[in-house]
């Protein structure tokens, strides 16, 4: 590891260093130059204060142990696919191997609010892809980031990358500590913060910009109009990178904004070979005839009673209270249905909720 | 010259005997007061000397020894009042000895000579084994509700005096038990629009004896339906009505005007509750708390999420065995408290969880509201209820929906099945009596399995869910055995509060 990479290392784990305030120390010399000017105070005495309690050499230390590359623009070792961009971090951290960034890229991203529909198609559209050889790239967060890196690895074809607003070796969240180590085997880990970098809500849009930038296209599965997917979405804007929308119900708030986007003329997302025709991998095929787009129907057809009992149950959460009221059966009744439709597989429960799936 | 006078003090819910010793002798003129008083009995010399003196009775200007026996029990309350002075008038010479035989006194004395009520006379009478017994006027209808004595009574010193000396007849006790002005009716569960699934909830509870948890947004009437749980359940049996009132009177409650409490307690404490209201105790004097108010009859936790978790652990012991044991450093006492809790909480602080539009707090915050109720507790509710929103045309135009008077005589049939089966409901069902009293039906047991092999129901849950089906299946009117109709429906009864509790 060369010392300037440990000192550019070192520069950014520094208090509130953005990559845009890195960009602008970095030019002001040779990095192991800028170190020292900011260890004697040429750049505040905050940041004097902080680059004193550590040394360039205790940092190549800690990225060796953690097993972290540290890669910087300029180099070669640098992914070719973000060099040209002109956002471009000026170092970018490292676990596991970038050759999957060779493969066409998409970004699914959304909210960590989301509903089961949303968890389900990102899952399934992360399958999809990796299945069909596409890197798929996400944030690793709770909800829809998450449930694309579990389709992903699934898919297999393709391994994941997760572009992560923390140091690579803080995992955030902690409850996807094992899927963040499976990505980690699979693909490859990105962040823009060194090792040891808490998870501070300001390192989240920056990371977002990184997303757009690598991404190929993005696919929004799930998300509020003010959601922090919007950051990504406006980035993919500017670098003119495709974004897709997944069409959600019109009453759901976690699917406001992805229907926001579709009504801005945004490409509608309603199927795996969208995104694929996007990527310019497929050709967007004429819808095909009715009937054939059906899954293979392995569930028991219900009988009369527990059909009109499953049309009271919607696609969204429907409350047992609903279904009584819908079918005007006592709630036991109602119940048993619904019990004999979950075993066949045509509804499911959460925490009290019924769904259609 | 000595004279003593049967009485009692109250220790937590329980009266215990005492017997009032009082020795006037030469000496320096004085008065002391032994035998562990607490600061109100303590304070009693100076209340019963200026009554005394009101009264136009003479003061002993002599040596005057009070004393509490059983001297090692700490004896607390205003109660002794009356017997001290009484004692103290026989030993001083004022009143014959013979006027007092067999006469046990309770009761406070103002400083003009007037007696006043006390607190807990119920367990207080009950403890005492003379066969007449002298109350405050204010105190006869409670004292007679224990039905074993002679109640007598007087408004002032001067009335009673007079009576023990035979100078004028005892006065009149005072309005016989007024024909009592009707309750107000409690409220009706036909004010409830829609809520099918909560309304049939309710049923359920009430027949069973189940613990019900209603989580829903906002408005959308778990309180409404929690205050109409009382109105379903049978009056109370002479036994627990007498227990209850006990617990009643001990904590100071005014009976007077009721009478004995006939219909089950519904105690609703505010969710700033501390620890000590909740399950009982306070330094000077234990008094019970709201668990032990609401023994027999319902405990409403309304806003489940906002009580302290310290207080809401505090309750599992009590649900477990049907009464607290408050330990002091100088006492421990044991009040009953077996209660059926129900209690209402939005599934996070917006209230939307799951339900169509989402939710809109942040992961943390939902985490945290959730946790402050322990799984532990959680597990305690038989019954967990997701209420929605009513449907809109329900609540405008729907029809009318059966009333308390319709449902009730269901809960009691229910009731009166779960007593042929030796337990007061359903809920008291020993997991060992179970395959005996409520077998399952090929197609329940089908149900179940499905649901143990999926982990979505453990073996504890299994036991809950079996008597809510019991419960269920009694409503319907089902016969010995538990149908696949009744496990599915005690299942949606138990909401799965998996995603709540992630992480």
């Amino acid at each position: 590891m060369s010392e300037d990479a440990a000192a550019v290392a070192a520069l950014a784990g520094l208090p509130y260093m953005a990559w845009d305030r890195l960009d602008r120390l970095l030019q002001t010399g040779p990095p192991l130059q800028v170190w020292e000017a900011v260890c004697r105070g040429a750049h505040g005495t905050a940041l004097a204060h902080a680059a004193r309690r550590t040394s360039v050499a205790d940092v190549a230390a800690a990225h060796a142990a953690a097993g972290v590359a540290i890669r910087l623009r300029g180099s070669p070792e640098y992914p070719a696919q973000l060099a040209p961009d002109h956002e471009a971090p000026a170092v970018l951290f490292t676990v596991g191997s970038l050759d999957a960034l060779e493969r066409p890229r998409v970004a699914i991203v959304g909210t960590r609010r989301c509903t089961n529909y949303g968890r389900d198609v990102a899952r399934e559209l992360g399958r999809f892809l990796a299945e069909a050889g596409v890197c798929v790239l996400s944030g690793l967060a709770l909800g829809i980031d998450g449930a694309a890196h579990e389709g992903a690895l699934a898919g297999g074809a393709a391994p994941p990358v997760a572009v992560v607003g923390s140091g690579l070796d803080v995992v955030y969240p902690r409850r996807h500590a094992r899927l963040w180590d499976r990505v980690a085997q699979a693909g490859a880990l990105l962040s823009e913060a060194p090792v040891g970098a808490r998870p501070e809500p300001w390192r989240f849009p920056a990371r977002n910009r990184v997303l757009a930038a690598l991404a190929d296209v993005v696919v929004v599965v799930e998300s509020h109009p003010t959601g922090g997917s919007m950051h990504t979405v406006r980035a993919a804007e500017e670098r003119g990178v495709a974004v897709l929308a997944v069409p959600g119900p019109i009453r759901s708030r976690a699917s406001a904004g992805t229907n926001l986007l579709l009504s801005q003329g945004c490409h509608p997302v309603c199927d795996g070979d969208d995104v694929l025709a996007a990527l310019s991998l497929r050709h967007a095929t004429a819808l095909p005839p009715p009937g054939t787009l059906r899954l293979v129907e392995a569930r028991t057809p219900p009988s009369d009673d527990h059909a009109a009992v499953l049309d009271a149950v919607e696609w969204t959460p429907t409350s047992l209270e609903t279904v009584a009221t819908r079918t005007g059966a006592p709630p036991p009744r109602a119940s048993a249905a619904l019990a004999w439709l979950e075993r066949e597989g045509w509804v499911r429960r959460e925490a009290g909720w019924w769904e259609r799936c | 010259m000595i004279a003593t006078i049967p009485s009692a003090s109250l220790l937590g819910v329980d009266g215990r005997p005492v017997t009032v010793e009082v020795h006037v002798s030469n000496g320096l003129p004085g008065f002391t007061v032994v035998g562990l008083p607490d600061a109100a009995c303590r304070e009693s010399r100076d209340r019963v000397r200026a009554a005394l003196l009101s009264t136009g009775l003479t003061w002993p200007l002599r040596r005057v020894t009070v004393n509490l026996a059983p001297s090692g029990m700490r004896k607390g309350g205003p109660g002794l009042d009356l017997p001290i002075a009484i004692a103290l008038l026989v030993a001083a010479g004022q009143l014959p000895a013979l006027a007092v035989e067999a006469l046990a006194f309770i009761g406070e004395l103002g400083l003009d000579g007037s007696l006043r009520r006390v607190p807990g006379i119920v367990p207080l009478v009950d403890a005492l084994h003379a066969p007449t017994v002298v109350v405050p006027a204010a105190c006869v209808n409670e004292a007679r509700l224990v039905g074993r004595h002679d109640v007598r009574s007087a408004q002032t010193l001067r009335e009673l005096v007079d009576a023990l000396s035979g100078t004028a007849p005892w006065p009149d006790a005072p309005d016989p038990p007024s024909p009592r002005e009707p309750d107000p009716p409690p409220p009706d569960l036909a004010d409830v629009r829609g809520q099918r699934v909560g309304r049939w909830a309710l049923e359920v509870a009430a027949a069973g004896g189940h613990h019900l948890l209603f989580t829903g947004p906002p408005g959308a009437g778990k309180t409404l339906l929690a205050k109409r749980l009382p109105g379903l359940l049978p009056p109370l049996s002479q036994e627990e009505a007498l227990e209850t009132t006990r617990v009643h009177s001990a904590a100071g409650l005014d009976l007077s005007a009721r009478g004995l409490v006939t219909r089950p307690p519904f105690r609703a404490p505010h969710h700033g509750a501390s620890s000590v209201a909740l399950v009982g105790g306070g330094s000077a004097w234990l008094r019970p708390g709201e668990i032990s108010l609401s023994h027999n009859g319902v405990l409403f936790l309304d806003e489940l999420g906002e009580f302290s978790p310290a207080v809401l652990d505090a309750l599992r012991q009590p649900l477990e065995e049907g009464v607290v044991r408050v330990s002091r450093i100088k006492q421990s006492v044991t009040f009953p408290a077996r209660f059926l809790l129900v209690a209402a909480m939005n599934p996070c602080p917006c209230g939307g969880d799951g339900g169509p539009s989402g939710c809109r707090c942040r992961e943390q915050a939902r985490l945290r509201y959730i946790r402050r109720v322990s799984g532990p507790l959680l597990d305690r509710f038989d019954m967990r209820v997701p209420v929605a929103r009513a449907d809109v045309d329900e609540l405008l135009n729907g029809e009318p929906v059966e009333s308390t008077a319709a449902v009730a005589p269901r809960v009691w049939a229910a009731r009166a099945l779960a007593a042929d089966r030796g337990v007061r409901a359903n809920a008291e069902l020993p997991a060992s009596r179970l395959d005996e009293v409520a077998p399952l039906t090929g197609g329940a047991w089908k149900v179940v399995e499905w649901h143990l092999k999926r982990g979505t129901l453990s073996a504890r849950g299994l036991h809950r869910v079996r008597r809510v089906a019991r419960t269920v299946a009694d409503l319907a009117g089902a016969g010995l055995h538990v149908e696949e109709e009744h496990v599915c429906a005690a299942l949606d009864l138990r909401v799965d509060l998996a995603r709540l509790e992630a992480a």
